[in-house]
């Protein structure tokens, strides 16, 4: 029996009509990690820039397949160098909050 | 008077040269320098005797401050007699504890007392630790040192956890390989080639989300399966998962063809599932308004509960082979929703209801709980492979399913009623749009009138225009009219 008349390619679900089905975790970590990395820049606040790096990799860990790779890269370079400077200005320890 | 002077100069001169030999007054830093003043002014020392007062170098407080750890530096103090008239340095303001004479008793009073005070308060020495930056210490960094490894556990659960889902992916599809190349002719499409040609492997959306369509089928257009694995990749995930239990899932949507299936809304599942679904999705809400039924009525534990447009369809569906395939897996299913009326789940628009119905296809819907709730283990995939016979057999069974004259005629009138609902809902909101559709073009026309520059031709357009206006007028009065004797 031939099949090829009922053969259909895949095609991939629309985002755009199910907005509610998609996770929204990977874009709002990138947002808070870009927030953080600035926080931590212009306040000069190490645990902002540590937090930055901290969401950069759980922007990461969650995003998907078809995202992306620079902007991923951008938020995790934005974090680290956050980090870096935030030591080179002033290299005194992390004191913790309590 | 003259050797007293000659005396005098020399003695001056040591004692300005003292200060800077000896630095700050520090028992740490009493060393072998004093003694090596000891020798060199040591010609002075025997003519010290005299009770003396310090120079001005050496302001003196007005008590002395001996104590026993001095007794090298009093003995290297030269003493000065004062010429007469002079008075002894009194501005004792400055308090300098360097003082390094023992002020004899005949010639000072009060000083007893005032030693012992000197003493309680020279006692509470303030050692000023080094700042942590200066330190040669990693131990100053501990919160960073802890950051550090929160990132490298991070990572390396990133890598456990992706790498787990992987596996288990490849065993579900191992196991379900044979079953899927024997009732399909296309296995594993990406999406992304033109030519219909088995991929025959997952399409990995996520670290935890697997794909796989198949097609090629009598009976259903295809089928897409979603295995959604729990995020085992993110740490945050597994700790939160640690509070609230989860399970990976299979999702299995399989669209049909319109003559696959009659017009009816069916489901069943877990009572939780039920009433959440019946709450989101769009058909089951305007189809199956009754609340979730027992399942226990038709042979299903009492956990699994019924939701039905009409009770024909429960009988058509839940035949002795379903009943037993759910029955033996029920602790695996989730839910199972067939409808030929499907448009996903409800859309909450900002602007109030959409302006036309949403479109529907013919669906049969399956979610099925892997075993394990999280602690799964590859070879637990091998028991989901009845639930993909009862898939199988579901398809079948739905086509050949037909309602009766009865069922049919009800189906229709709910179907009727459905749409009517929506069309009054939206009425308002139509009747809205259209009015600004007509405005729009007669905008649009004015503005071509404007801009047409021969003015002959623009009188013409005005007049056509003027007279279609006219025409509209006249057949609006005419509708009322006639309603009007109708009405009569």
């Amino acid at each position: 029996m031939c099949f090829s008349n009922l053969l259909r390619l895949y095609k991939p679900p629309s985002t755009e009509t199910n907005p509610t089905l998609e996770d929204p975790t990977p874009d709002y970590m990138n947002l808070l990690g870009m927030i953080f990395s600035m926080c931590g820049l212009m306040l000069k606040l190490k645990w902002c820039a540590w937090i930055a790096v901290y969401c950069s990799f759980i922007s990461f860990a969650n995003s998907r397949s078809s995202e992306d790779t620079k902007q991923m890269m951008s938020s995790f370079m934005l974090s680290i160098s956050a980090v870096v400077m935030s030591y080179l200005q002033n290299p005194q320890p992390m004191s913790p909050p309590w | 008077m003259r050797s007293l002077r000659l005396f005098l100069i020399p003695t001056l001169l040591l004692l300005l040269a003292l200060p800077v030999s000896r630095g700050r007054y520090n028992d740490d830093f009493d060393d072998g320098e004093d003694l090596a003043d000891d020798n060199d002014f040591a010609e002075f020392e025997d003519m010290n005797d005299d009770p003396v007062a310090e120079t001005e170098t050496m302001p003196p407080p007005r008590v002395s401050f001996p104590s026993q750890v001095d007794d090298e530096e009093d003995e290297d103090e030269a003493t000065v007699e004062l010429e007469d008239g002079q008075d002894g340095f009194e501005d004792s303001e400055t308090q300098d504890q360097d003082i390094f004479s023992k002020y004899d008793q005949e010639e000072f009073e009060g000083i007893g007392d005032m030693e012992k005070t000197i003493h309680s308060m020279k006692d509470p020495l303030i050692i000023h630790t080094v700042p942590a930056h200066l330190q040669n210490n990693w131990e100053s960094y501990y919160m960073e040192i802890l950051m550090v490894t929160g990132l490298l556990a991070y990572i390396m659960n990133y890598i456990i956890g992706k790498n787990k889902n992987s596996r288990l992916a490849h065993a579900w599809f191992n196991s379900h390989r044979e079953l899927l190349e024997s009732n399909f002719a296309l296995v594993g499409d990406d999406g992304t080639s033109k030519e219909a040609v088995s991929t025959g492997k997952l399409n990995q959306e996520n670290e935890h989300i697997y794909n796989l369509w198949c097609s090629g089928r009598v009976c259903c257009e295809g089928m897409l399966i979603q295995l959604k694995f729990l995020k085992r990749q993110d740490l945050l995930n597994v700790l939160a998962r640690m509070m609230r239990p989860a399970c990976d899932q299979v999702q299995i949507k399989v669209t049909l063809n319109d003559e696959d299936m009659d017009t009816f809304v069916f489901a069943v599942g877990t009572k939780k599932a039920m009433a959440r679904l019946q709450k989101e999705m769009q058909d089951l809400s305007e189809f199956c308004g009754d609340k979730p039924k027992s399942g226990a009525k038709y042979g299903l534990p009492d956990s699994l509960a019924i939701l039905s447009e009409m009770g024909e369809v429960t009988d058509g569906v839940m035949d002795n082979k379903m009943v037993h395939y759910i029955t033996n897996h029920a602790d695996k299913i989730e839910s199972i929703h067939f409808s030929d009326q499907f448009s996903g789940p409800k859309i909450m628009q900002e602007e109030g209801q959409p302006l036309k119905l949403p479109e529907t296809k013919k669906t049969l819907l399956f979610t099925f709980n892997v075993p394990g709730m999280g602690n799964t283990s590859p070879k637990d995939m091998d028991t989901l492979l009845p639930l993909m016979n009862m898939v199988i057999y579901s398809i079948d069974k739905v086509k050949k399913l037909r309602l009766n004259r009865e069922g049919k005629q009800k189906a229709d009138r709910n179907r009727a009623r459905v749409e009517e609902n929506f069309l009054k809902q939206t009425h308002a909101q139509r009747q809205e749009a259209a009015q600004t559709r007509r405005e729009e073009k007669k905008r649009a026309e004015k503005e071509r009138i404007m801009n047409e520059e021969d003015p002959e031709r623009q009188r013409r357009l005005e007049e056509a225009a003027q007279r279609r206006e006219q025409k509209k007028i006249e057949k609006k009065q005419m509708k009322m009219k006639q309603i009007k004797v109708k009405a009569m």
